[in-house]
């Protein structure tokens, strides 16, 4: 092509493309909406497909963000919303809420949820946990998984021993399964154990309040843990490092009796052991208190959309029944639905009782800017270095305290 | 024509020339000066404020208040000591396996092709697949490594290698050894083939010994590529976190912290961005004593 008239095409291209810009935007709205699946191979694409049949002039930009453990998704969050570029919505956690709302980057959605005819099919205390701390609604639920103990059901039957219920009953049988290259207790000290930590401290009587990590009961309850290890000797050598992948393989392969964790994993641990495994709420302490961790997945939207109605219709659209349902294919956890849930046939029966009877002891990590930090930082340093003797349980617990209350 | 005129002509030429290289350059100046002058701009403005980056109405000037912070922190100090070790252990073993492995594939044999090509694997591949590699190959319960030792009545019981604090630093060194190993191979290779045959013929007539020609022909033949080697990969060595960050995230407790790993976390765990600059340009002026030994080398060599 001669020069004189490359330049014209291009810039004949150039004029095209300037008038063509207010017909494209006309044309339609779009919206941005982050997301994340465990297994990222899993494609949100035939949700938005159907979305955008339903609603002409809509067009959905599901953008897939790498987890990495949540903090790389997280990060990538903040960092746009500081720079201006946030999605219009996204898949968020109430871990994340008190940063969200110093920020001031979320829009609250109570007028939008209050018209929304899909809001009397999600239960109550759903809708509670998932409140903001100023009793506005910024959360639209989406999807839950609550943890649960999972155990080797033939190797309790060989023994004779029954799922545990207590504290003291978890510890006699983890003792009684540590046996040759088999550990009683998949213990999970790497990133994201605190939910392995949290049934036995938390509910073992420590709590997030002012004081709570340093109480008597606190600290014994740590020690208790801690010693699980130190002197029980019923976990893996490896379990200070040992993470989901670790402790799901570990079990896998037989070289653990017990593992915490929650319905996501079920389909990975069935392929595996098939009948041999089954699952109960976390032990409880002896005064029948108890925690477990509620692991949430909500949807948000942005105090910067300019398309807030258009993304409310998207987001609602995933929590809707049915959709919904399709969506939990997808990530591999329970629908929030209540005509979802009695519908649900993603996960074999008895792991979904164990996650719907996990349910009254639940709860969610303090609503604190400094909780992102807990779990991705504080918590797992200080479990691994009291893990292996470097620091003392009491000094894991006063490094807590240290952390949300100075 | 006047006689003024024509004098007039060469003075108006090299005016001319003098500017065209600075056309020239002025595009790749200006993309540097984006990609890299601008953050480091931001970082040193970053690290003078208490910048916290869910928190941004919050953020308040402290001076040299970050830095007085991380001469104090407990944790620096632990990161600082092994980077060094980090960095002394990484590219002294993965210069000496990469020397070993340029000598030998600079020899005659009828696999070499395929033998240089099959080096440049570790190398090619990304770190966070090395990293999740080498983790399974470390496993506690279902790791290679672990059941080899076994299976040869080495040990007789497995070794979480990651998990106990004398043995997790060491093995992720040795995972970046085996990534890092072919840079200075495929490097130092090349340098050997610029080495002219007659100087090795010379010193064998000498009756110089296979140690002798090594110590008196090839190193010193190759030194200038050795140097500029070993400075390029202490300052990629120096920053690298990937392999870690796969392996142990730093742990177990602080036994694979390392400076830029630390300031990772500060930065994107905890969002100190503040704190997390200061940690990192910390680790820059560390660094810089390096770079300025690059720089003065590579100067040298453009005045030869």
């Amino acid at each position: 092509m001669e020069r004189r008239q490359f330049l014209k095409t291009a810039g004949a291209a150039a004029a095209l493309s300037t008038l063509a810009k207010p017909a494209l935007a006309q044309s339609g709205t779009t919206v941005r909406w982050w997301y994340h699946f465990d297994n990222p191979q899993n494609s949100p694409a035939e949700l938005v497909a159907k979305f955008e049949k339903e609603n002409p002039g809509i067009k959905i930009q599901a953008e897939a963000i790498p987890w990495g453990g949540g903090n790389d998704y997280q990060t990538r969050l903040f960092a746009a919303i500081v720079a201006g570029n946030a999605p219009d919505c996204a898949m968020v956690r109430l871990s994340w809420a008190a940063r969200f709302q110093q920020m001031r980057a979320l829009e609250p959605l109570d007028a939008m949820v209050n018209a929304w005819d899909g809001r009397s099919d999600i239960a109550f205390n759903i809708w509670k946990i998932n409140r903001g701390a100023d009793g506005k609604q910024y959360y639209l639920p989406l999807q839950y998984v609550v943890i649960y103990l999972y155990y080797r059901a033939d190797l309790f039957q060989q023994a004779n021993l029954q799922p545990p219920k207590t504290f003291e009953e978890f510890r006699a049988a983890a003792k009684a399964l540590t046996k040759g290259d088999v550990a009683g207790f998949g213990m999970r000290g790497g990133a994201g154990g605190f939910d392995n930590w949290g049934p036995f401290v938390l509910g073992g009587g420590a709590s997030f309040d002012k004081g709570g990590m340093v109480s008597e009961k606190a600290i014994a309850a740590c020690r208790w843990y801690v010693n699980l290890m130190r002197e029980d000797k019923v976990t893996p050598a490896s379990a200070p490092t040992d993470s989901f992948r670790q402790i799901v393989d570990a079990f896998k392969a037989g070289r653990t009796a017990m593992a915490i964790h929650h319905v996501g994993s079920a389909a990975e641990v069935i392929g595996a052991l098939g009948d041999k495994v089954s699952a109960v709420a976390v032990p409880q302490g002896a005064d029948g208190k108890g925690w477990t961790y509620f692991g949430d997945e909500s949807n948000a939207i942005f105090a910067a959309s300019k398309v807030k109605d258009t993304a409310f219709k998207w987001i609602s659209f995933l929590s809707t029944a049915d959709n919904n349902i399709e969506l939990n294919k997808l990530t591999g956890q329970l629908p929030i639905t209540t005509s979802g849930q009695a519908k649900w046939t993603g996960h074999p029966k008895r792991f979904v009782e164990a996650s719907s009877a996990s349910i009254p002891i639940a709860a969610s990590l303090p609503d604190h800017p400094k909780t992102p930090d807990f779990i991705s930082r504080v918590w797992p340093t200080n479990m691994q270095r009291a893990l292996l003797g470097e620091i003392s349980p009491d000094d894991m617990m006063k490094a807590i305290e240290q952390h949300f209350h100075g | 024509m006047s006689a003024a005129a024509l004098t007039s002509v060469p003075v108006a030429h090299p005016q001319r020339a003098d500017w065209t290289p600075v056309w020239f350059l002025l595009p790749a100046v200006f993309v540097t000066a984006a990609v890299v002058l601008f953050p480091v701009a931001q970082t040193v403005w970053l690290s003078l404020y208490d910048y916290v980056i869910y928190n941004p109405d919050g953020s308040r000037f402290v001076g040299w208040g970050n830095f007085v912070a991380v001469l104090r922190d407990e944790v620096f100090w632990i990161s600082l000591r092994h980077s060094i070790v980090w960095i002394v252990g990484v590219v002294g073993l993965q210069f000496l396996l990469g020397l070993v492995a340029a000598l030998l594939l600079n020899e005659s044999f009828w696999w070499r092709g395929l033998a240089r090509s099959l080096v440049i694997v570790p190398w090619a591949l990304p770190s966070v697949i090395i990293g999740l590699m080498w983790t399974w190959m470390y496993d506690f319960n279902v790791g290679v490594l672990n059941d080899m030792l076994l299976r040869l009545g080495v040990i007789a019981t497995p070794i979480a290698w990651l998990a106990r604090p004398d043995t997790a630093l060491g093995a992720i060194m040795l995972a970046l050894v085996w990534q890092g190993f072919p840079f200075f191979a495929v490097t130092l290779l090349a340098g050997l083939q610029t080495i002219p045959a007659d100087l090795y013929e010379a010193a064998e007539i000498d009756g110089a010994s296979r140690w002798k020609r090594f110590i008196n022909v090839t190193l010193p033949s190759i030194s200038d590529v050795i140097a500029t080697a070993l400075l390029l990969r202490t300052i990629w060595v120096a920053n690298s976190l990937d392999v870690i960050l796969v392996m142990t995230g730093g742990g177990p407790g602080y036994a694979t912290h390392t400076l830029p790993l630390y300031a990772f976390q500060r930065a994107y765990s905890g969002m100190e961005f503040g704190y997390g600059a200061a940690l990192a340009l910390v680790l820059t002026v560390l660094l810089l004593a390096v770079v300025w030994l690059y720089v003065k080398r590579a100067s040298r060599d453009i005045a030869r």
